[in-house]
């Protein structure tokens, strides 16, 4: 093999990835060949080196605490989505569920109107804040928000649970596929605002997600109520 | 913290036998939900997962930490999915390269981040802020790699992964994996060695 040939293998020569036959004739010629003695010898060293490198590196001590939120959170949506596909289908709840429906649903549609006649743009204006309807400024205010939410979209997502069996199988399985994505855009936002608690941008879009979805079940649910 | 798992995390793959008891019950305890026994896995290897964010970055601590959270999160998510076809430690490197290789992919302006090799001014700033005291030349010499290379070399000579084995992760043939290692290594020695 020529020396041009040989230079090419050498940095498989140096970490023993060639064939037997190839290592020895690589071998032949280094041992003759100034330019590739040096050039292994340099390659030996930059893997030495790479070898030496620590193997671990402290992360930064809040970076727990930030991972363990974002987890927390997760346990929470699961336990109340849990909560919330179980506790209805059982008998003795549908009966207590239909005078609370009554009762919350109504509060949910009065709170939600007060926003969006306030404002103008449904999906903008329509806010389940039972504050101002502004977007929260600061994850406190967003926190407190945040709980209104998730409490209005339980209402309305129990008043749809009761009636599914009006919908057409295929509105229900896109309105389920449209719910799934709002929910992993919660998630993702949820999870970059535990990095960043203090990024308004980020309280901004969680908000706006939020008043997606409610403004989708709401808009479902009167469609069924309609039908 | 105690330590939990004191073998090595390299990418190798081992089967879940070969993990220690105490990390075999942490895996199991947190897949049935238990945060405290994956805070024992955490505090077991996050020290690896962050040295390889950390690289896989280019130096950048921000950067390192967030991928390195974000790999935790998934993982808890996906702890069920984890089977013990290979050690927990290869399973939990699989998905930071594969979480930032998914961040690249989806934020296009993270690629024209890449520096340049003649550009240095950010390397020593990178270097002073992950809090690393030895081999500050090679680890800066590393982050001024482009971003194909960094990860050859990175995931071949510093975390000893196969060519074949890099290829499949990075979606790419293993003459490539070669070509870009070829490269950085060359880079590195005009580097370091001039």
């Amino acid at each position: 093999m020529t020396h041009d040939v040989i230079r090419h293998l050498l940095d498989d020569y140096v970490t023993g990835e060639l064939t037997e036959d190839a290592r020895a004739l690589v071998a032949d010629h280094v041992a003759t060949c100034a330019i590739c003695a040096a050039e292994v010898e340099s390659l030996n060293r930059i893997i030495a080196r790479a070898a030496e490198l620590p193997k671990s590196i402290d992360p930064p001590a809040e970076a727990w605490s930030n991972i363990r939120a974002a987890i927390e959170r997760d346990k929470e949506a699961v336990t109340a989505h849990r909560v919330s596909a179980g506790v209805w289908r059982r008998p003795y709840m549908l009966a207590a569920a239909a005078v609370l429906l009554v009762i919350l649903s109504s509060g949910a549609t009065a709170i939600y109107m007060r926003g969006r006649t306030s404002g103008g743009d449904s999906s903008r204006s329509a806010t389940l804040n039972a504050g101002n309807g502004a977007t929260p400024a600061s994850l406190a205010a967003f926190t407190i928000e945040e709980n209104n939410y998730l409490r209005n979209v339980a209402v309305l997502q129990d008043l749809l649970d009761q009636q599914e069996a009006s919908l057409a199988p295929e509105t229900v399985a896109q309105l389920k596929a449209s719910l799934r994505t709002i929910d992993e855009a919660i998630l993702e936002a949820r999870n970059a605002l535990a990095r960043d608690p203090a990024n308004k941008m980020l309280i901004e879009m969680l908000s706006g997600t939020y008043r997606q979805k409610v403004d989708l079940l709401r808009r479902t649910a009167e469609m069924t109520r309609g039908s | 913290m105690s330590a939990v798992v004191s073998d090595s995390i390299g990418p190798n793959p081992s089967t879940m036998g070969e993990e220690k008891a105490a990390a075999l019950d942490s895996i199991r305890r947190a897949q049935s939900g238990d945060v405290d026994a994956f805070e024992l896995l955490y505090r077991e290897y996050a020290g690896r997962v962050y040295a390889l964010c950390l690289r896989l970055k280019g130096g950048d601590s921000a950067d390192a930490t967030d991928l390195m959270q974000d790999v935790f999160v998934k993982a808890w998510r996906r702890l069920e999915t984890f089977r013990g076809d290979c050690a927990f430690s290869s399973w939990l490197h699989r998905l930071a390269v594969n979480t930032m290789l998914e961040n690249v992919r989806s934020d296009i302006r993270r690629i024209a981040r890449v520096l340049p090799m003649d550009d240095t001014s950010r390397l020593a700033g990178a270097a002073r802020s992950s809090g690393i005291d030895l081999k500050m030349d090679m680890e800066d010499a590393i982050a001024s790699l482009p971003r194909g290379a960094r990860l050859a070399f990175v995931l071949h000579d510093v975390e000893g992964y196969q060519h074949q084995e890099i290829a499949e992760q990075l979606s790419v043939s293993v003459g490539t994996v070669k070509a870009q290692l070829h490269r950085a290594r060359r880079l590195l020695r005009e580097r370091l060695e001039r």
